[in-house]
């Protein structure tokens, strides 16, 4: 354990200092029993307390330096976890938000908020911890024992024989304990969850009419919850129990060994005393260890999934990077030498050819062999069943993922992974559900447009159709919106998007399903006012409600991950194709 | 109803077994500090060489129990102060659902339920930690301080009290200064990580925002910023914490001194015997060990208050509501005897407002929507048995009011709104024979699909069961799943689709067999094959029934008997949908969103 500590920053100089904050601890640690041994055993032969003046008061400069050394390296531990733990989150959130969205949708918004919170608070402990500990047990009980040893070798041999016999009882109930949560983990996961599980499911219980019925089974789980918790502490407590059984006993048996030899005149009362102050001391290490076990075990498997993380992101953009370059210098077009640009004019011309995307694991492509050639402009609808493709492809655009094959190019220049920066900054992306960010409407508006003056943002609320609500709130522009502030309807939050990507001037509009989930009123008027704002705009809009693609210049039409056809409405509807199946089934009515 | 304490009442219930931990903890330290003490003697008595090894007789097999003791109480002490705390926490969560239970509907348009249910469920766990970190240790200390100080008053009373100073600054002075000086930093610090936990969870929600908007460096520069300020307090209250660490150690150095020189004069003055100076010396150091943790215990004290405050807030919401008239209400019986009778929906030009004071007295936050349109104004409704209503508005327009008081959660401020003749309020909790819901996010319970079903009607038979599956199409579903009905739903996990899992509660709905269903905007979501094939599996499988269907979407309208559109509270537009199409030209644009080639 501890290993992984080392490649941090600084890592091994606080080795090395604790180290040595160990080593003199220790040190005090033997002068202060001494001296106080030397003391007592004074007094006992008949010295008056005068005399041991000054013996007491180098046992009372030992103790507090023991102390005031543990302190030191209290802070030294703990300076060297926070800064640690702060390098570890840096780097974390960094990957994050460079890797961006496809990583937190696999591993989940709730667990990545948690690891970064959480993780890392249990990283720090386990680094702060870590490092005292280990040398704490390599180093004092060493030195302890070779004091004892050099003083009593028959105390020595009592110490030296109960630690292995510690730590194999230590291992085994460990292992034991491990055993049964393992055994019962499930049921013990079912029983924990039951509370949570009902707690939210309270409304639907409350409608079927079982909700009162259902406060005895509460009770119950509860009391199941209970008794299986404790069936695994019983076993789980017997690690500390091992821990304090054998070093009460190890003690008991010095003493008791140290009684009778003093009887028999063969020891003097000084190394006894001394032996009998130092054998605590000689498990203390070991006790601390194993006290601070389990929170030590958690911090290092979050710090290790932490790293796991950041090592995977690195890799996968370090490989990006290195086919980006190849593909860069494939495009410099030899003619001019200047720098090609992903950028839009409406001359732009798109071309996907055999695009793909593979997620990672088994199971069906989401996309492929996607080619299609679309000039600069106008309104590009894409349609498709459930699962076709379409956010796949949007996001794809988007440069929001690598496709696993094939490439995309605009005006002739390939996306690579440079230039995918350059043209994120010249798209404006609207999913279903726009994400509203706990801070003002008028921050909201201003998100992608962050020094756009006040008269430019009413503009904005102006063209997206929110004067009316603006004006309905109490803090008008300023008034907090999102999480926690004021919860704004579907239609509501999509006018706020609509607003902040008109701030922003993006010319190139992606949309995925900006309507299916609002009522049919709200749907109606929303159109209108996006219809009227994508004029001049280069638009992408995938959805299922099929009612927008009179209003598209061009629809690619997707099914199972490939492009099935493309065209404009009539034309499609004259094909008779998939398109026209969409078409036919929406028409048919509920049976 | 006066509140009870989230506190004392369980002490009193659990009296014995808390008096039992205290015992054990004072042993446990108790039996720790003899062993010590019994060394020295020993070794001390020892080296006096007395004649006979039997005169050590004692002190020896006292080492050995004291040591064995020691171990095997602390042991015992753990588990019995667990089983206890658990103990307490199953009563607690019992009491907060049957808080809970009551506003269960009103809950949901009062705050946003997911996150308040998991914030309590935590408080609950949080409190548990009170007894174990806080209250245990802390009388153990207590108990063992007047022992300590008492005995030795017995011998000396001088002594006594000046180990009862030092004893004070350790269980007295230092918690109390640190309790001072780290509250207001404490609180800071759960602020200050609350605030952080909610910017990250902002920012990693919006991250496909904060992605195209390149402004990534500017977000993660801002929140290392907050981060560091919030390191910087944690900085200083450990510092503070190893500062209170060493001035604990100095109490203790100085107390073995005194030891010495008390133990030292006593022998001098004869009062004492030589064997008892390393006997009384050696014993410090275990003892001690109790009172060092009392200034960690109190410092948490504060904590606990918030999560105190909000369980307070929430029970006294329930209060509030309580206070409303008393209604006569139905039992069993008479609402069997209503649904005989045929459930006819009747409400007569109702009126509703929802009464700003009460709304605005909880202490939690309430959900901050436009309350302003949830004003109900003359809606009249006429729903025969078995007739099937469509309701259509923006939201905002008095839809999900409209369905609380036809359930009886709300009760109209002017006019009547009966179910059979009864007012829809006197239903009271039977009003679930009346009245099934399916709403947009049916909760699926962590059992097995079989359970889940069954919760329509508890005493269904596992023939029932299948039929109800088999009414709401899920046998490709069921099919398809490992143990088939006896799948747990967390093993199914994701791979319920919102269509199925919507299957999953139209089964529970069938079991429940109301004469009444209300259909809340159950298609939200899904796509428009899924939502048609879902839509015709709930018309016919509900023929029977009494139908009021909230949707977003007009598909499938054509089959109700009347379709009623709502705005700003009002009844803007009814009929049928030929009627509709006949006379609104507004209605026929709508439609044309749902059927494209129209």
């Amino acid at each position: 354990m501890g290993k992984d500590l080392l490649g941090y920053k600084g890592a091994k100089i606080v080795f090395f200092l604790v180290a040595v904050c160990t080593l003199a601890q220790s040190m005090a640690i033997l002068l202060q029993a001494k001296w106080l041994a030397e003391a007592i055993s004074a007094l006992f032969a008949g010295s008056t307390l005068q005399e041991q003046g000054e013996t007491i008061a180098l046992f009372l400069l030992a103790f507090l330096a023991r102390h005031g050394i543990f302190t030191v390296q209290q802070g030294i531990a703990q300076r060297f976890a926070e800064e640690t733990g702060t390098s570890l989150r840096k780097q974390l959130l960094e990957e994050l938000f460079r890797n961006g969205p496809s990583f937190v949708r696999s591993e989940g918004t709730g667990h990545v908020v948690t690891l970064v919170l959480e993780g890392i608070g249990k990283f720090r402990k386990y680094a702060e911890l870590t490092i005292p500990r280990m040398m704490g047990a390599g180093i004092t009980p060493a030195l302890v024992w070779l004091y004892v040893f050099m003083t009593d070798r028959i105390s020595g041999i009592i110490l030296l024989v109960t630690m292995p016999i510690l730590i194999v009882f230590l291992i085994l109930v460990g292992l034991a304990a491990r055993k049964q949560t393992e055994q019962q983990l499930d049921s013990y996961q079912m029983l924990s969850n039951h509370f949570v599980d009902s707690l939210r499911g309270l409304t639907t219980l409350k409608f079927l009419g079982q909700s009162r019925k259902h406060s005895g089974s509460i009770g119950q789980v509860s009391e199941g919850y209970r008794a299986a918790t404790m069936r695994t502490l019983r076993v789980a407590f017997l690690s500390s129990f091992a821990l304090d059984f054998f070093t009460m006993l190890s003690v008991a048996s010095v003493a008791v060994n140290l009684g009778l030899r003093l009887i028999n005149g063969s020891l003097e009362l000084l190394p006894a005393l001394l032996i009998l102050i130092l054998a605590p001391e000689y498990f203390l290490p070991v006790r601390m260890v194993g006290a601070d076990f389990h929170a030590t075990l958690d911090g290092k498997q979050a710090g290790e999934a932490m790293q796991f993380i950041v090592r995977e992101a690195r890799k996968e953009r370090s490989e990006a990077q290195t086919g980006a370059t190849f593909k860069i210098k494939d495009n410099i077009p030899a003619s001019t030498g200047s720098k090609p640009r992903f950028q839009w004019e409406k001359s732009s011309v798109l071309e996907l050819s055999g695009i793909g995307l593979q997620h990672a694991g088994a199971g069906p492509a989401s996309l492929e062999d996607v080619s299609f050639r679309i000039s600069g402009q106008g309104r590009i609808g894409i349609v498709g069943e459930s699962g076709a493709g379409k956010s796949t492809l949007i996001e794809l655009l988007g440069g929001f993922m690598t496709p696993t094959s094939g490439e995309m190019k605009l005006s002739g220049v390939k996306l690579g992974h440079s230039s995918r920066r350059e043209w994120r900054s010249e798209v404006t992306y609207m999913p279903q559900q726009p994400y509203l960010f706990s801070a003002s409407l008028e921050d909201n508006v201003r998100f992608y447009a962050p020094d756009a003056s006040r008269a430019q943002v009413e503009a904005a609320v102006e063209a997206a159709g929110l004067a009316e609500l603006v004006n309905s709130l109490p803090g008008g522009l300023a008034e907090m919106i999102g999480g926690g502030g004021r919860t704004l309807s579907g239609g509501q939050a999509q006018r706020v998007a609509l607003a902040r990507a008109l701030l922003g001037g993006r010319q190139v509009l992606l949309l995925d399903e900006p309507t299916a989930h609002l009522d049919i009123e709200t749907e109606y008027e929303l159109k209108e006012t996006m219809l009227s704002l994508f004029q001049d705009k280069w638009v992408f809009l995938a959805t299922h409600r099929l009612h927008w693609m009179r209003d598209m210049d061009y629809i690619i039409v997707l099914h199972q991950g490939r492009v099935a056809e493309t065209g404009t409405h009539d034309e499609l509807m004259a094909r008779r194709g998939v398109y026209h199946g969409l078409i036919t089934s929406q028409m048919e009515g509920v049976q | 109803m006066k509140q009870e304490s989230w506190f004392r009442p369980y002490v009193t219930a659990n009296f014995w077994r808390f008096l039992l931990i205290v015992v054990l903890g004072v042993l446990t330290i108790l039996f720790a500090g003899m062993l010590m003490f019994t060394s020295g003697y020993l070794i001390s008595k020892s080296a006096l060489r007395p004649e006979n090894i039997l005169m050590v007789y004692v002190p020896t097999v006292g080492v050995r129990t004291f040591g064995i003791g020691r171990a095997v109480v602390h042991y015992v002490e753990r588990l019995v102060g667990h089983d206890t705390i658990l103990r307490i926490l199953s009563q607690m969560r019992l009491r907060l659902y049957r808080i809970l239970e009551p506003q269960a509907l009103r809950l949901s348009s009062r705050y946003r339920t997911g996150d308040l249910l998991g914030v309590l469920s935590d408080d609950i766990e949080y409190l548990q930690d009170v007894y174990i970190r806080t209250v245990f240790p802390s009388i153990v200390a207590l108990v063992l301080y007047a022992g300590i100080i008492l005995a030795v008053g017995l011998f000396d009373p001088a002594f006594a009290l000046l180990l009862a100073l030092y004893v004070a600054v350790l269980i007295l002075a230092l918690p109390l200064i640190s309790l001072l000086l780290t509250k207001r930093k404490n609180r800071e610090m759960k602020q200050a990580r609350n605030n952080l936990y909610q910017k990250l969870t902002d920012a990693v929600l919006g991250i496909h925002e904060w992605y195209v908007s390149g402004r990534q460096t500017e977000f993660l520069a801002g929140y290392e910023a907050d981060e560091a300020e919030v390191d910087r307090t944690d900085r200083s209250l450990k510092r503070w914490s190893r500062l209170r660490g060493w001035i604990g150690q100095c109490i203790v150095a100085v107390t073995v001194v005194s030891m010495v020189y008390w133990s030292g004069r006593q022998y001098a003055d004869g009062s004492m015997d030589v064997t008892l100076i390393a006997a009384f010396v050696l014993v410090v150091f275990p003892l001690m060990d109790a009172f060092l943790p009392v200034s960690e215990a109190v410092e948490r004290i504060p904590q606990y208050g918030q999560s105190v405050a909000r369980l307070k807030g929430i029970e006294s919401a329930d209060e509030s509501d309580e206070k409303q008239a008393p209604l006569q209400l139905l039992n069993n019986e008479e609402t069997e005897a209503v649904i005989r009778g045929g459930v006819h929906v009747k409400a007569d030009g109702i009126m509703f407002s929802y009464d700003r004071a009460a709304a605005g007295s909880f202490a939690l936050e309430p959900v901050g929507a436009g309350e302003a349109g949830h004003t109900l104004t003359e809606v009249s409704l006429d729903i025969p048995p078995r007739a099937k209503v469509a309701v259509i508005g923006r939201s905002g327009a008095g839809k999900s009011t409209l369905l609380q008081l036809i359930q009886g959660v709300l009760a109209p401020s002017s006019g009547s709104l009966t179910l059979g003749g009864v007012e829809a309020a006197r239903f009271g909790d039977e009003i679930s024979s009346v009245i099934a819901v399916l709403n947009q996010s049916p909760h699926l319970f962590d059992t097995t699909l079989a359970n889940n079903i069954r919760l329509g009607r508890p005493e269904a038979t596992e023939e029932e069961i299948r039929d109800a599956a088999a009414m709401a199409r899920l046998e490709p579903l069921v099919a398809s799943l490992p143990g088939g009905l006896d799948t747990r739903m967390q093993e199914a996990g994701q791979r319920f689709s919102g269509g199925e899992r919507q299957r999953v509660a139209l089964a529970r709905i069938l079991l429940q067999d109301t004469p009444i269903v209300i259909l809340d905007e159950p298609t939200v979501g899904l796509d428009p094959i899924t939502e048609r094939e879902l839509l015709s599996t709930i018309f016919s499988s509900l023929q029977n029934r009494t139908l009021i269907w909230v949707t977003h979407h007009l598909v499938g309208v054509e089959q109700m008997d009347e379709i009623i559109f709502m705005e700003h509270g009002r009844i803007a537009m009814r009929g049928t949908h030929d009627e509709l199409m006949r006379h609104y030209p507004r209605y026929q644009q709508l439609y044309r969103l749902d059927s494209p080639e129209l």
